[in-house]
């Protein structure tokens, strides 16, 4: 038996919680390092699983652990991970390493704040490996539980609202797909809540499948978030704490795409690709309004959080071109720019979030009008921030481009009107480079003379994230052969 | 009263017994609960009431321990009129340690008063109305479970002898009363159109439509109201915020899950449809669900938002009643979701002995008392359906079912009802992390059930195999 490095590494944070629970009390500097140090440990993990990859060209999952769980109802524990799956699982282990090493600088409730954190890597990284119905569903819903405490109890003023509108919201959201999940499961023959089983031979056709479908995309629109149901975000962004909106964009997100993906597209192909049509119409809306609706932003925050609604706008219009697609070429290049979309989503939101969250530290305000000469004040933050604005509007040789050109390809191959979703990228170019003149730009303001720039804690956590923004912008095979390797053979 | 009950219930014992011995035996578990009962009025008669309580516990655990060696025995008593089944036997298995625990919390609220012993031996004696619907195989038993139950429930309302809830207690004697007597009326027709008191006999009531439903609307009104399932709840809120808390404890689950299960033997031995019943007992499970988390959207007293919260999770409850006769889950999800509900209930009843039956009182809990306050969060999301905790796999197996009895619409207005849920429950969660005031009284009763409680929360949602296990 080789070692199950899947599991270890799913359950090393959650490991790391139960021992802050035992040493409650224990100063906030070793909560933060049992933190720091069971996320890095955990990162390493991300990395040994990495280094023994995917098998290229293969149907199914690889490193497969699996234990009898609910026998009587055809429940297990069972992970494993394949090119989809893999990279969100590394991109996962980093954001929350540099989450928690920003946050070395709470001092509130220090001990309940890491745990909190660590529960939800748990649950991040088990929503992404579990191949069982029933556990992605367990951890899928574990993740709002710990989102709304960390909301709930480390937000800013209107917290509560906030982490109860989340939490109703999302839960609203999620419990559809528990119908499509018993759906599927009483559909299949035996019945099995097994991924593996479900995708090689898609249990539900016709009427049912298509519920099924509906529901599930109900579940993953509001996770994503898609208009009309993206109304939970900006609020959820606006008052979660920095390193929570940087989990809360480039982790939780992942979840409402990757269960695309895994669950609707794998699951019900065919409902998937009669829909199709309107999948990607409403994704081409969604990513458009969400570009203009950022460029109507002033809080620097909301403005991120409202771009975030039209890159994922483009994961789904990848996921939906894929659906539709008839040769395997395209719809191997639509997933691959979607999967390599999520990763690099995630790595640049998470250095935006982080940097709108250092100079909201600094000056107690995200409101764009109110900064002024940045770049002459605190210079380093200044060019990071510009170096991740301008990733995520899209240039060349920066994280977004080559997934995001994927993507188009794609589109046009299939839908060729959609193309029309390019203007996102214009708007964004036109609202990074409004607020880098208003905010970066021009004479510093008087009373923000004086501002610090970024110290070791705050370059330790957003350095590695915007090295992975230029290393995917330059070396984009680095994941896309991982990718590629399932994404070539994903539908039959 | 009492002793007339035990009276009853002895020639019953006596009446099997002289039939066959096997009988006695298979019925080990309730004769020790009744000796239970009556060892402990021995003991507070001898006026040593501080004996009783271990008493109790140990005889209701011994009961539970007799039970055991039944899981997987399916055969029937009294020449069947008594069933041992899945259903009789986990009832066994959750609602006596569920007792032990109530008894055991009740001790911090009836200590030092008069007749703190006769607590003891009614709360045994109301479970043992509780099993004997649990296992009714015979309409006879239906009743005779429906009065014992009542009686000891009126009493343990009333038994602080003050204004509310002596009050709470008449209010729920007399809706008792009224219900029990519709009911013992109606299943007049039954037994008329059947001329056998035995459910296994209901077959007969194929092409009787009105005998069927007269008898149906009968049970759904005896048992509705033992389960408080909506529009039979009235009683409910009044009589659990009268009752000390311990006692509304012990009334939000032994009774209810006894009833559940009485209703789900009836419901398998009807003939498929008879008088719609699968869509009527739909009808109740959603508008109990609905109500009963509207009602408790706006209570500002925990028990009584409790005593809602319980009127809705019979609506759950009643998904796996309507799973009968098309689906296999039935049983599984209602086994599940009882242990489920009887954990995550108990648990949640117990915080509020600790806390107080005001929502202000909790205030500021979770900082003042974080384990104390991480419990109460873990008893309120299970109670929503969060996984990995025991009300999920409870209610995943009860929506399962609904879905593969055809009941689609049913899982979706569960389904939607689990959102109001979580908006009723996180009322008690938002203030419980808010600026504390001063820490609760320390409380080791309450603390020891809360504790078990806890324990089973997430051992019944981890390990729902060892239920299903000796269900399916």
């Amino acid at each position: 038996m080789t070692f199950p490095i899947v599991s270890v590494t799913l359950f090393l944070p959650l490991l790391g919680a139960a021992l802050l629970l035992l040493m409650r009390g224990s100063p906030p500097r070793v909560a933060h390092g049992v933190g720091i140090a069971f996320s890095g440990l955990t990162l390493l993990g991300a990395l040994w699983m990495w280094a023994r990859g995917v098998p290229t060209g293969e149907v199914g999952f690889s490193q497969v652990e699996e234990i009898p769980w609910i026998p009587s109802i055809g429940a297990a524990y069972r992970v494993g991970v394949d090119g989809v799956s893999l990279p969100l699982v590394l991109m996962t282990a980093v954001l929350f390493f540099v989450s928690l090493v920003f946050s070395a600088h709470v001092r509130e409730r220090a001990g309940s704040y890491v745990a909190l954190f660590l529960l939800l890597e748990t649950a991040c990284l088990g929503s992404f490996v579990a191949l069982d119905m029933i556990l992605f569903y367990v951890f899928f819903e574990v993740t709002l539980v710990g989102m709304y405490f960390i909301i709930a109890g480390w937000g800013y003023e209107g917290r509560q609202r906030a982490a109860l509108t989340f939490f109703l919201y999302t839960l609203l959201g999620s419990l559809p797909l528990l119908l499509a999940i018993l759906a599927l499961y009483l559909g299949s023959e035996p019945n099995t809540f097994d991924v593996r089983e479900i995708v090689a031979a898609p249990p539900l056709t016709g009427l049912a499948a298509m519920l099924a479908l509906i529901a599930m995309l109900v579940t993953f629109f509001v996770k994503t978030p898609l208009f009309p149901v993206h109304t939970w975000l900006p609020l959820a962004h606006t008052e979660a704490p920095t390193a929570g909106s940087v989990i809360l964009a480039g982790v939780l997100l992942k979840l409402g795409t990757y269960g695309l993906v895994r669950f609707a597209l794998q699951m019900t192909p065919d409902a998937f690709r009669a829909a199709a049509p309107y999948v990607a119409a409403l994704a081409v809306f969604s990513a458009l309004y969400g570009a203009f609706v950022a460029l109507g932003q002033t809080d620097l925050k909301r403005l991120v959080a409202y771009t975030s609604v039209n890159h994922m706008g483009y994961v789904v219009l990848g996921v939906a071109v894929a659906a539709a697609a008839t040769d395997a070429g395209t719809r191997a290049l639509a997933l691959d720019g979607a999967v390599l979309q999520m990763v690099s989503h995630g790595v640049v939101t998470g250095a935006l979030f982080l940097l709108v969250g250092m100079l909201q530290d600094r000056a107690h305000t995200r409101e764009m009008r109110e900064f002024g000469g940045l770049l002459r004040l605190v210079p380093v933050l200044g060019w990071f921030f510009v170096l991740a604005a301008f990733a995520s509007l899209g240039l060349p040789g920066l994280a977004h481009f080559a997934a995001e050109f994927q993507i188009f390809l794609g589109t046009l191959a299939v839908y060729p009107v959609a193309a029309v979703v390019v203007l996102g990228i214009a708007v964004t170019a036109g609202l990074y480079l409004r607020a880098i003149q208003v905010a970066f730009l021009g004479k510093p303001s008087e009373d923000r003379v004086g501002m610090k720039d970024l110290g070791r804690r705050e370059l330790l956590a957003v350095v590695p994230l915007l090295v992975l923004t230029v290393l995917l912008g330059v070396a984009p095979f680095l994941v896309l052969e991982t990718v590629h390797a399932t994404t070539r053979v994903l539908l039959p | 009263m009492i002793s007339l009950l035990q009276g009853m219930e002895g020639t019953q014992d006596m009446g099997g017994g002289m039939q066959m011995g096997r009988d006695l035996a298979l019925l080990a578990p309730e004769i020790a609960v009744l000796l239970t009962a009556v060892g402990a009025l021995v003991l507070e008669m001898l006026r040593l009431p501080r004996a009783a309580l271990p008493f109790t516990v140990i005889g209701l655990l011994v009961a539970t321990g007799l039970a055991i060696p039944l899981l997987g025995t399916e055969t029937t008593l009294f020449m069947d009129t008594f069933r041992i089944d899945a259903l009789s036997t986990w009832a066994k298995l959750v609602l006596l340690p569920v007792t032990a625990l109530c008894a055991v919390l009740s001790y911090g609220e009836v200590k030092d008063t008069d007749r703190e012993g006769t607590v003891y031996a009614l709360l045994s004696l109301t479970a043992l109305g509780a099993l004997a619907l649990a296992g009714a195989g015979d309409v006879m038993f239906l009743v005779l479970g429906v009065l014992l139950s009542s009686l000891g429930s009126f009493a343990l309302v009333a038994y602080p002898r003050d204004d509310h809830s002596t009050e709470a207690a008449m209010k729920y004697l007399v809706f008792g009363s009224v219900t029990s007597a519709v009911m013992i009326f109606g299943l007049t027709f039954w037994f008329g159109a059947t001329g056998s008191t035995l459910l296994a006999e209901l077959v007969a009531l194929e092409g009787a439509p009105l005998a069927a439903a007269a008898g149906l609307v009968a049970v759904l009104v005896g048992l509705g109201y033992k389960a408080s399932v909506a529009p039979f709840h009235f009683w409910a809120p009044d009589a659990y915020d009268g009752a000390p808390v311990s006692v509304a404890a012990f009334l939000s689950i032994v009774p209810k899950v006894g009833a559940i299960f009485a209703l789900a033997q009836v419901v398998r031995d009807l003939p498929q449809g008879a008088a719609g019943w699968p869509l009527v007992v739909a009808g109740l499970a959603a508008l109990s669900m609905t109500y009963g988390n509207l009602a408790a959207l706006v209570q500002e007293n925990v028990v009584r938002l409790l005593a809602y919260s319980s009127i809705a999770q019979s609506g759950y409850f009643l998904l796996g009643v309507v799973a009968f006769g098309g689906s296999d889950l039935a049983v599984p999800s209602l086994v599940v979701f009882a242990a489920a509900y009887a954990a995550m209930n108990l648990g949640a009843f117990a915080i509020v002995v600790l806390v107080g039956r005001d929502l202000r009182d909790f205030v500021g809990l979770g900082r003042a008392r974080p384990v104390a306050g991480a419990a109460m969060v873990v008893f309120l999301i299970s109670l929503v359906g969060v996984p990995p905790l025991a009300g999920f796999i409870g209610k995943l197996l009860l929506f399962g079912a609904a879905i593969e009895a055809g009941f689609v619409w049913l899982a979706v207005v569960a389904i939607l009802n689990s959102v109001l849920s979580l908006a009723v429950y996180l009322r008690v969660v938002v203030p419980m992390y808010g600026v504390p005031k001063e820490a609760p009284a320390r409380s080791r009763t309450a603390t020891v059930v809360w504790t078990i409680a806890l324990v089973a929360t997430v051992a019944v949602g981890l390990a729902a195999q060892v239920l299903l296990g000796s269900v399916a």
